[in-house]
């Protein structure tokens, strides 16, 4: 009998059991599969298919009886089967919604995972729900999201049972390729950006990886069951990913006033994530603070916006500003054109 | 990475069997369901589909009497199962479902307002007790949360209900923000930025917009017919262009990373890439982002804009 088989046949078995199945009638049941061999064998057979079966969510335990009942293997229908999650159309549209645009991206961690969690939350509603017309697309440009797809999986299969990773991982930075162990704390989107954030043991400390940079990803296969390390009890996945471009994990954070003029001035609050704004004196513009721990990529973020943007204060960031328009009028310049 | 280091992340039993789980209560509900209705909403093939009934029919519990079987089976391209009460509803959610779908559901936060919160607070109660804990853990192992403007979500009802909207919009092009009336088509998140696809009724096309640069969104009673809409693409700037901008040894890693084999390499480590100067404006301002690790060679013209832009910027006024 195949395992697959004798799986489902152990869940028909348990979910219509009017009492405790022994270890004896278990034996019995599947002579070819827990009947043959030592004692030993057996029991272990049948323990790696319960920890699968556990796996699957489904509620198998052993219950020492009393004068009632004997001892046994019973699974709880109560909190086996999927009640009615109550959902209304709202919330069941945001989780549909945001569930198959995750899926149509082509690489979400646990992506299996969470089409098995589509079905289960639409099975009582019916067939009526319509695959929204929403989905995310991946960037840098030149994501492979095939390959994105299998590393996520290995890193989160990984991450969920803390088994140490393997890669290889090319650094723009250093134009070098290294190959690092890592313990997977956890994996953060930003920016069409996958990236997993993890204790490096190369560099000792915890680093920050982009999954697309990373090759040859490797789970550490041995003892599958029992965690290679502990996650530190303060760690925090969204302090180590950025979400803007002034934001950078290294740097302590500065205040940065910037003005907003003319058609710039009423999307202050988008183009700046609700920072706060206020009218600028003459009430012709709008300023707005924004808290930076990345002032170079503030100040690239702000020239993108055009002369409707400027920086203000404080005094040294408005002059790197200025540095920098300087530095790209100059570059565009005849004159430094005759240099070159 | 092969297929097969993908499955040995997970084993492929797992797999099978959560989908058996599925389908048998599944068929219960939807008697008679197509064999191509079944096999989509499993997103197997229907050869895998029938690989899977038959293994279905060998399922029973012992002592495997004729009445121990799944009764399940296929008529004229239907399939039925006779009423098992055993598998009337599939399992709950296992813990690292619930992770990957509260997870996915971040993509909307904070669009989706307070229907998120209520959802992710009724997918809890649902996990198993014992592994309630888990799925608090490995919701601490997954961040998607990605910026979602506040018009998501009536876009969202607008596209559903297929319901014309007005907004102003701004446009980076031209720097001016202006009324448009739309048929919203698709959303889509591209490099962390979402755009709405819509036919724009006074331009008679379809039009591409950034969701965060909409303002003064209503959406109006009236409605269109269905309309498909051509999975519109965020242009690559580096797809058909005549200007070429040479990116510096610093900056060049990371050009290379986004255009691949566009970037093409020039002296000392830099990299030159062909975009499009169809908007002036577009391309000074890009290029200022690079904040002097980017600039233009060739067209004269398009150099004179970029310095232009750079000295506007100088002269602006507090």
């Amino acid at each position: 009998m195949n395992r697959t088989e004798r799986l489902l046949d152990l869940v028909a078995l348990l979910l219509d059991a009017r009492e405790p199945i022994t270890w004896a009638e278990l034996r019995e049941h599947f002579p070819d599969d827990y009947g043959k061999g030592s004692d030993e064998a057996a029991e272990r057979k049948f323990e790696r298919d319960k920890a699968e079966l556990l796996e699957l969510g489904i509620p198998i335990r052993w219950v020492v009886g009393d004068d009632e009942k004997r001892d046994g293997y019973v699974v709880d229908r109560e909190s086996y089967y999927l009640p009615e999650v109550g959902l209304t159309p709202e919330e069941l549209a945001v989780l549909y919604t945001a569930g198959s645009a995750a899926l149509a991206s082509g690489a979400f961690p646990g992506a299996q995972d969470l089409a098995h969690a589509l079905r289960k939350i639409g099975f009582f509603a019916g067939r009526e729900v319509a695959t929204p017309k929403v989905r995310m697309e991946l960037g840098p440009v030149n994501v492979d999201s095939a390959q994105v797809a299998a590393t996520l999986e290995v890193l989160w299969a990984a991450a969920a049972s803390r088994k140490y990773v393997e890669l290889t991982y090319f650094s723009p930075r250093s134009a070098e390729t290294t190959r690092r162990r890592v313990d997977p704390y956890g994996l953060a989107l930003r920016r069409g950006v996958w990236s997993l954030v993890g204790y490096c043991h190369l560099r000792k400390g915890v680093r920050t990886f982009h999954v697309h940079r990373m090759r040859d990803v490797t789970a550490n296969a041995a003892r599958p069951r029992s965690p290679d390390f502990e996650v530190p009890q303060d760690f925090r996945l969204q302090d180590y990913v950025a979400t803007f471009p002034w934001q950078h994990r290294f740097h302590a954070p500065i205040e940065v006033t910037l003005e907003l003029r003319g058609e710039l001035a009423a999307l202050a609050p988008r183009f700046f994530a609700d920072q706060p704004t206020a009218p600028t004196g003459d009430g012709q513009g709008t300023q707005v603070t924004v808290r930076a721990t990345f002032l170079e990529g503030l100040l690239r973020y702000a020239l993108s916006l055009g002369p409707g943007c400027r920086v203000v204060a404080p005094a040294d960031a408005a002059a790197r500003w200025r540095e920098l328009l300087t530095k790209v009028r100059d570059l565009h310049s005849d004159a430094e054109r005759g240099a070159a | 990475m092969s297929a097969k280091e993908k499955s040995a992340a997970r084993p492929p039993v797992h797999e099978r069997l959560r989908r058996l789980l599925f389908l048998v209560p599944y068929v219960s509900r939807h008697p008679g369901i197509t064999v191509d209705a079944l096999a989509r909403e499993l997103s197997i093939s229907r050869e895998e589909l029938l690989e899977e009934l038959d293994l279905l029919t060998m399922v029973g519990r012992p002592p495997f009497q004729p009445d121990d079987y799944i009764d399940i089976y296929v008529e004229n391209e239907r399939v039925y199962v006779d009423l098992d009460q055993r598998l009337s509803a599939p399992p709950r959610l296992t813990a690292s479902e619930a992770a990957a779908l509260a997870a996915a559901a971040e993509l909307l936060r904070p669009a989706a307002g307070g229907a998120l919160e209520s959802a992710l607070h009724k997918l809890e109660k649902v996990i198993p007790p014992q592994a309630r804990a888990r799925f608090k853990e490995m919701q601490q192992k997954i961040d998607a949360g990605v910026v979602a403007p506040y018009e998501l979500q009536p876009l969202v009802g607008a596209i559903a209900q297929r319901r014309e909207v007005e907004f102003d919009y701004f446009s980076s092009n031209r720097g001016v923000s202006e009324p448009r009336s739309v048929r919203p088509l698709e959303l889509f998140s591209h490099r962390g930025q979402w755009y709405l696809s819509a036919f724009d009724n006074a331009r008679g096309d379809e039009r591409l917009f950034r969701v965060d640069r909409l303002q003064n969104l209503t959406v109006t009673d009236r409605t269109f017919p269905p309309a498909q809409a051509r999975s519109a693409r965020v242009p690559n700037p580096a797809a058909h262009g005549d200007v070429r901008v040479r990116f510096s040894k610093v900056v060049a890693p990371y050009v290379r990373e986004r255009f691949g084999d566009d970037a093409r390499p020039a002296p000392d480590g830099a990299v030159d890439v062909l975009v499009s100067g169809e908007s002036e404006r577009w391309l000074a301002q890009w290029v200022l982002s690079f904040g002097g690790e980017a600039w233009v060679l060739e067209p004269e013209s398009a150099r004179r804009s970029v310095e232009r832009a750079a000295q506007a910027s100088l002269e602006s006024k507090a």
